[in-house]
């Protein structure tokens, strides 16, 4: 897979966004896959921040840690960021007169990277124009370097000023000026792009959170109460700015416990209704949740995860919140934990999160994390057909109200303890959503029996919901298959790895390298983490000489969870706690070592056992 | 409210519960239940059309001694969940129940942005001034100074101005009532629930065995009609003063009401002119045309 990346760097506030947007969007159309990247610090104004664009012409999800070209929109961009360039990089700056030190000096030497100096002060004199146009100037000079067809640009460009006259003459102006500057010293420099594929051309350039709110409202979700919290603000975001098309009922609420209870009593009402929320503001929902089990409560809860504990960094991304999903709150009881892995599941798992909350009248918490939610994806149109809504055992036919009991409700011998739930206003025997332990109409009920028989069928859910979870994913270099495909054909897999979330399309792109050509490496990708089925990854391991778990966090939760449920233990970890996604070039280098380490162990112990065996 | 037109007038028979009841002899919440099956039988509610939510103490003990499509959740929550509920589903009326203990200590954020957002929900106080169910602790509106369980020496805090509270957030109802008057109750409750907003209405009520300052004979002796005796709910000033003297006598009734503030609801923008509730749209949406400027 060919790919080049371009990083443009300085102070937040300053552009950087909007340069990256364009540049996307404008690839994209000419018929690239883009995947954008942003790392910013939790302020609004200054701080160093950066928008990454990796772009190829083949599907590409995943940021490397060096760049063709560097954008530097100050002078913080050229001290900092000058030892993340590829041989013969290209950085472009602003700042004149910059003299770079010795170290630097040596490094562009011994890289050949081609330094160019944007004088665009100069060009905004000579133009007349305001500071704010070095962005399109700039912009204009990097899709010149691009090699791409100045119409895109320009159409883009003009789309936003197609109602200001003048500013759309002066943006045009700066749009020739930076795509017809040469740099006196380097002459005319170009980024050599793969050629394009049209197919990219028609798809959507969105971020995880933007494709989990059309897939909430694709889902039939009518409400939504949210406290802001990064990196869930950008979904009530956008929610709040479609309310005008959508209808819902938007409300920000004055703290989580309050949007998680706004919800609840939505949800019960019988709306489908959705908060978001991290970290901390979770463990502030986690009463609800503890609520909502009891009273048998179909909810959804996104939790988009960030590094903790506490404040921790909000605007930096992990994956440190499975075991918080899987186990917050108060009692025991069933509940669902899935975990969105791109734009696309994003999207997808929302009408699912809602089909099987009510389905098994249960919480289902959405993992996602700071990566998904505001990376930006190269995505194709949404199927808008496929998904279904299912809302379980939910009775709305007035002949089928009027015969029902209040004893219906909390039946506890209801098949597999999903009782039927029908909603206040029906003309029906009517029941109480009892917090307390309650009999089957809901009146309060402590008894040795009833406690038993509750609490039996609440947990009887659990059984049921884990047989029919769909299997985690199995792709093998890089292509699809299906776990027992892979058993028939009795090959022996030389690297099993397991993850989770938005590692999974990380490590799609490290399988299909050219590096890795040639060996037989298979990656299990959970998306139904809990409850969490083993039986395909059991199998797998027996037939696997090493495996390997890869997460976003320090304990390696997914394997504290699978040795939880089967015993297997996988000692072998690639693990990443420092706020930054996996990089494509740092797992890639990863897993090569490795594979190295298994051939080497081949050649010394030929006939080694298999890596892990559940005990 | 917005209430189907019934041929069948609900009969009080209709929301008996066959749950036996467990509050303490002498209890307020008697009459206070007594009244809330008044109010709604004589609002033409059958169990079926209304939304009965109960907060955690002994008012929610309650939730399974009425009919009714009931909720019991958490200790100072209801106030939030009975707003979602009612915002889902504008069609139902919803009231909501809770203890001073809860509403004033847990729960008293909710309470405060409750009256602010004006959410179209009743909200009934149920004011015995301290933590019942928990045996007999101090509340922020037990008066300082009182002994109680866990404060032998009296609270050193001083009480808490609710009706002060309560007026400071521009409210749009607000109605007091006594435990031992329940036809004075019923006339509240009925005003409340057909209130367009949020309607706070705080019942004075006796706790035998954990309260001993403000027994069921100390306000006997001191509550009176206030409307009975010519005041204009519409005079907010007056309103303020009768919520808040309350040393020598107790104004109660409709103390305050305006009813020219929209609801929250009724302020949502994306929500004008539409006729049809959350509850009735869930369905599959195209979204394809949210997505036009993504490509």
């Amino acid at each position: 897979m060919s790919r080049i990346s371009l990083k443009i760097v300085g102070a937040s506030g300053q552009g950087i966004n909007s340069i990256g947007a364009i540049i996307a969007k404008g690839l994209k159309r000419s018929g690239y896959c883009v995947f954008g990247y942003r790392e910013y610090p939790s302020l609004i104004k200054g701080g160093h921040a950066s928008y990454q664009l990796d772009v190829s012409n083949e599907r590409i999800c995943s940021t490397e840690t060096k760049v063709n070209v560097l954008v530097a929109l100050n002078h913080h961009g050229l001290e900092l960021n000058m030892d993340e360039l590829k041989q013969a990089g290209i950085v472009l700056h602003v700042t004149p007169g910059w003299q770079f030190p010795e170290h630097h000096r040596k490094l562009i030497s011994e890289l050949n990277l081609r330094v160019i100096y944007f004088p665009v002060d100069d060009i905004l004199n000579r133009l007349g124009a305001r500071a704010i146009l070095s962005n399109v100037l700039l912009t204009a000079f990097v899709w010149s370097m691009l090699g791409q067809d100045i119409d895109v640009i320009k159409s883009l460009v003009g789309a936003t000023f197609a109602k200001k006259k003048a500013l759309l003459e002066l943006n045009m102006r700066c749009i020739d000026e930076g795509y017809s500057f040469a740099d006196p010293e380097q002459g005319a420099i170009s980024v050599a792009l793969p050629p394009p594929d049209k197919g990219f051309a028609s798809h959507l350039l969105i971020t995880g959170s933007q494709a989990m709110g059309l897939g909430a409202v694709h889902a039939g979700v009518r409400l939504y109460a949210g406290y802001p919290m990064t990196p869930s603000s950008p979904l009530l975001s956008f929610i709040a700015e479609l309310e005008n098309k959508t209808h819902m009922v938007v409300k920000q609420a004055e703290d989580e416990i309050t949007a998680a209870q706004i919800v609840s009593g939505a949800m019960y009402m019988g709306t489908r209704a959705l908060t978001a929320t991290s970290g901390v503001g979770f463990d502030l929902m986690s009463e609800t949740l503890s609520l909502n089990a009891m009273i048998e409560n179909p909810t959804v809860f996104v939790l988009a995860q960030r590094p903790g504990p506490a404040t921790g960094l909000p605007t930096w991304t992990a994956q440190s919140g499975l075991l918080q999903a899987a186990n917050c709150s108060a009692g025991e009881f069933t509940r669902c934990v899935i975990a969105v892995s791109n734009s696309q599941d994003a999207f997808d798992l929302m009408p699912i999160a809602f089909n099987l909350a009510e389905q098994y009248q249960i919480s289902v918490i959405v993992l996602t994390d700071k990566q998904i939610a505001e990376a930006l994806y190269t995505q194709h149109p949404y199927d808008l057909e496929r998904a279904e809504i299912d809302r379980g055992r939910l009775v709305v036919e007035p002949e089928k109200l009027k015969a029902l009991k209040s004893s219906d409700r909390f039946n506890p011998h209801a098949k597999g303890g999903v009782s039927l739930r029908w909603l206040p206003g029906s003309d029906a025997a009517t029941y109480c959503a009892q917090g307390d332990e309650h009999n089957s109409m809901g009146a309060v009920d402590e008894s040795s029996l009833n406690t038993r028989l509750q609490l039996e069928k609440r947990l009887l859910k659990f059984e049921g919901l884990k047989a029919r979870l769909p299997a985690p994913h199995l792709s093998i270099g890089g292509r699809s298959a299906k776990t027992t495909d892979w058993m028939d054909a009795g090959d022996e897999i030389e690297l099993l790895a397991i993850g989770w979330g938005s590692t999974g399309e990380v490590f799609q792109d490290v399988m299909r390298s050219d590096e890795l050509r040639g060996w037989k490496i298979a990656y299990l990708h959970y998306t139904y983490l809990w409850p969490l089925r083993t039986q395909e990854l059991r199998r797998l391991a027996k037939r696997s000489k090493r495996i390997v778990l890869v997460e976003q966090n320090y304990q390696g939760q997914l394997g504290m969870l699978i040795r939880m449920e089967c015993g297997l233990d996988i000692s072998d970890k690639i693990l990443k706690y420092d706020g930054r996604p996996f990089f494509y070039d740092e797992l890639l280098s990863s897993v090569m070592e490795r594979c190295a380490s298994t051939s080497e162990n081949e050649e010394k112990f030929p006939g080694l056992e298999h890596a892990g065996s559940p005990s | 409210m917005n209430i189907a037109l019934q041929t069948r007038p609900p009969a009080l028979s209709e929301y008996y519960s066959e749950t036996k009841c467990i509050w303490c002899d002498g209890c307020g919440n008697y009459g206070i239940w007594t009244a809330v099956k008044y109010a709604l039988v004589e609002l033409n509610l059958h169990p079926w059309q209304v939304c009965l939510c109960y907060d955690v103490g002994c008012n929610g003990n309650g939730s399974d001694k009425i009919e009714g499509y009931r909720f019991h959740g958490l200790h100072g929550r209801v106030i939030p969940f009975a707003s979602g509920a009612k915002l889902a589903n504008m069609k139902v009326p919803v009231i909501a129940f809770g203890g001073d203990g809860a509403t004033f200590s847990e729960g008293i954020g909710h309470l405060i942005h409750g009256v602010r957002s004006n959410y179209p929900i009743t909200f009934v106080l149920h004011n015995n001034t301290n933590f019942g169910l928990t045996t007999g602790q101090a509340s922020s509106l037990t008066p300082q100074g009182q002994p109680m369980n866990t404060s032998p020496n009296g609270i050193p805090e001083h009480t808490l101005a609710s009706m002060d509270l309560v007026f400071s957030l521009n409210p749009t109802f607000v109605a007091r009532g006594f435990s031992g008057d329940i036809k004075l109750m019923t006339r509240i409750l009925k005003a409340a629930i057909q209130h367009r907003g949020f309607a706070f209405v705080e019942m004075l009520q006796a706790c035998p065995t954990y309260n001993h300052f403000a027994t069921h004979e100390y306000l006997l002796d001191r509550y009176f009609d206030a409307n009975a005796g010519g005041h204009d709910p519409s005079d907010l000033q007056q309103a303020r003063a009768l919520a808040t003297q309350v040393q020598d006598r107790i104004a109660c009734g409709i103390l305050y009401q305006r009813e020219d503030i929209p609801d929250f609801y009724n302020r949502l923008i994306p929500r004008q002119g539409l006729q049809t509730t959350c509850v009735e749209e869930v369905r599959r949406y195209d979204v394809s045309e949210y997505w036009k400027e993504l490509v």
